[in-house]
């Protein structure tokens, strides 16, 4: 069973690493006085990514429903979540790789291209969404039914094996 | 009289092999028979089970204080009960029939126990009134028969099993079996011996490897009392972590909502002033704003983010066949996730003439982006779309305040311990 006190705590830093993207996400264009501060805030915006991922990994397979041998009923309950994530991921390191390749020699050039512009508003579009469902997972993997036999999760394992 | 059952009698009393490696699992019968005499005596019966072939031992005799003669050889005992003609509830002519099936019915209780005691954790405690009533009511008819057959007791004393013992302490109706007439071949090994017996206020608990006797009333009120402090112990739970943690950002969202539209009617309305009548001043808009662009950009994908986070969460976005509907009945809130949404994608596609703006420099400049004459080329649509942009959020954050709070999201995730697992709950995991 979950403890609520490793719950929060957990759930506090996928908030924290949340908010963080979402910070970089609106004000890296403004703090680009030098190309290394972008460098560095994009480095640290992809590896919180990547620990958001783990962990939400992690929470998963800490559930009874994993647990159980049920991993297609998890995939199935949040295979959104799982692949708007992974999509996100490949979008800002594509779109970090190509706007600190374009700035490396003059941070405040003017860079724009309609292609650059399209992966910026993809990649943006991508950040609201995947802030979306990963708080939304990470909120639902609090419910206690997730760990725990119940009733619910026997029917599900019915129509899984059917 | 049965032939098996007195077999074990004629066994050596020894201790059951309890250090061996394949731990046989115990199972303590008390039989209490009354005989002629009114004199009641009491047979506990240690049953191992090793590998589901139960090897009947009795264990030890225990007489109660009060009685003075112990009678010592089971032939007796079963005899007497046997010579006199059951007066039980049931007719007789049912015994035949129902005996067969107890053996049966036993095992499948047996087998069915470690699966109900995670689930079924509460349903039993409804037995334990009848149970009170049983062992308080000692003076039962002289000649109704009955085996009772005590649950199995796991012999850890961890927590988890003491709380599953107060269910099990019990007496059910259909533990006690009042059958008389047992051919040889219809008792199994796993009934002990029948005779006239009623249930007794001992259990027999495992202490520091020994069994000692205690009341089982008083077992009973300890364990339940256990039951209540872990049923108040849990006032935190993970749910409502994630409830508030839900509410809370449901507050940002608010705050974001308004604060989102506030902005976004001050910018229009700060270019409108700077860029003169009839756009006639772009020049000094683009001096006076290009501070302002860029940081103002950035705040509005801020908000905006929220925003739209926040009304997703209002209309569950992610659960599609219930967001369609909403948008399908031209629902406030869904209207307003979508306006929100399409914001968002307007005010992202102006990023670069953002930036542009940001790094103006006019014309005169060497290798400015601001050739003279295109600027109202570009500003002009730059205009409009943050309009619109403006135009959006504000009727987004009316139709909002309409309905301010509506939180599809809470209602749909959290609400399922009211009624468990409801039928619309397939609708959530299909889609999320």
């Amino acid at each position: 069973m979950l403890q609520t006190s490793n719950y929060s705590l957990v759930l506090s830093l996928q908030f924290l690493l949340l908010s963080y993207d979402l910070f970089v996400n609106s004000f890296s264009e403004l703090l680009r006085m030098a190309p290394v501060i972008q460098l560095v805030l994009f480095i640290i915006q992809d590896i919180a990514i990547l620990f958001n991922i783990i962990i939400i990994f992690l929470m998963f397979f800490n559930t009874f429903v994993f647990q159980a041998g049920l991993v297609n009923l998890l995939f199935h309950k949040f295979k959104g979540t799982i692949i708007l994530t992974a999509v996100y991921f490949a979008l800002s390191i594509s779109l970090h790789v190509w706007v600190m390749n374009l700035r490396w020699k003059n941070s405040n050039r003017f860079v724009w291209t309609d292609g650059l512009q399209t992966l910026f508003v993809f990649q943006r579009l991508a950040a609201v969404l995947y802030c979306y469902f990963y708080k939304r997972t990470a909120v639902r993997l609090g419910d206690p039914r997730f760990y725990q036999d119940s009733l619910w999760l026997r029917k599900e394992f019915l129509q899984v094996r059917r | 009289p049965p032939n098996k059952s007195p077999q074990p009698l004629e066994k050596p009393q020894k201790r059951p092999p309890r250090a061996l490696p394949p731990v046989p699992r115990f199972v303590m019968i008390s039989a209490n028979f009354q005989s002629d005499n009114n004199r009641k005596e009491q047979m506990d019966y240690l049953v191992c089970f090793i590998d589901d072939i139960p090897v009947n031992r009795p264990k030890k005799k225990k007489p109660r204080p009060k009685h003075t003669l112990v009678s010592t050889s089971l032939d007796g005992l079963v005899q007497a009960g046997v010579r006199r003609p059951s007066e039980g509830s049931e007719p007789p002519t049912k015994d035949p029939i129902e005996h067969p099936e107890a053996p049966v019915q036993r095992r499948h209780k047996k087998t069915r126990q470690p699966l109900e005691l995670e689930t079924s954790f509460t349903q039993k405690k409804a037995s334990s009134p009848s149970l009170l009533q049983n062992e308080n009511g000692i003076d039962v008819e002289p000649a109704e028969e009955a085996v009772i057959k005590k649950p199995r007791k796991k012999t850890k004393k961890t927590q988890p099993s003491g709380l599953q013992y107060a269910n099990e302490l019990g007496v059910e109706d259909e533990d006690i079996i009042t059958d008389e007439q047992s051919t040889p071949e219809q008792q199994s090994i796993f009934t002990a011996p029948t005779g006239v017996s009623q249930p007794v206020g001992k259990v027999f608990v495992e202490k520091s490897r020994r069994f000692q006797a205690a009341d089982r009333s008083e077992l009973i009120k300890t364990t339940e009392n256990i039951d209540v402090s872990m049923d108040m112990k849990p006032s935190w739970t993970t749910r409502d972590v994630a409830l508030s943690v839900h509410r809370a950002f449901r507050m940002i969202g608010l705050f974001s909502h308004g604060f989102l539209a506030g902005c976004a009617v001050w910018n229009i309305v700060v270019i409108y002033v700077l860029a003169g009548d009839q756009l006639s001043n772009l020049s000094n808009l683009l001096q006076q704003y290009k501070t302002l662009a860029y940081p103002f950009q950035s705040l509005l994908y801020l908000l905006l983010a929220l925003s739209t986070v926040s009304a997703f969460d209002r209309i569950d976005f992610a659960k599609t066949s219930v967001a369609v509907r909403s948008f399908l009945t031209l629902d406030p809130t869904a209207l307003a996730s979508f306006l929100y949404f399409t914001a968002l994608i307007l005010s992202l596609s102006q990023q670069m003439t953002s930036d542009r703006i940001h790094l103006y420099t006019p014309s005169s400049v060497n290798g400015s982006l601001w050739a003279a004459g295109i600027e109202e080329q570009i500003l002009q649509p730059w205009i409009v779309v943050n309009l619109v942009v403006a135009l959006l959020v504000g009727l987004s954050w009316l139709f909002l305040s309409y309905r301010p709070g509506m939180d599809l999201s809470e209602e749909l995730m959290f609400s399922s311990d009211v009624e468990e697992y409801p039928d619309k709950d397939k609708g959530i995991k299909a889609s999320s």
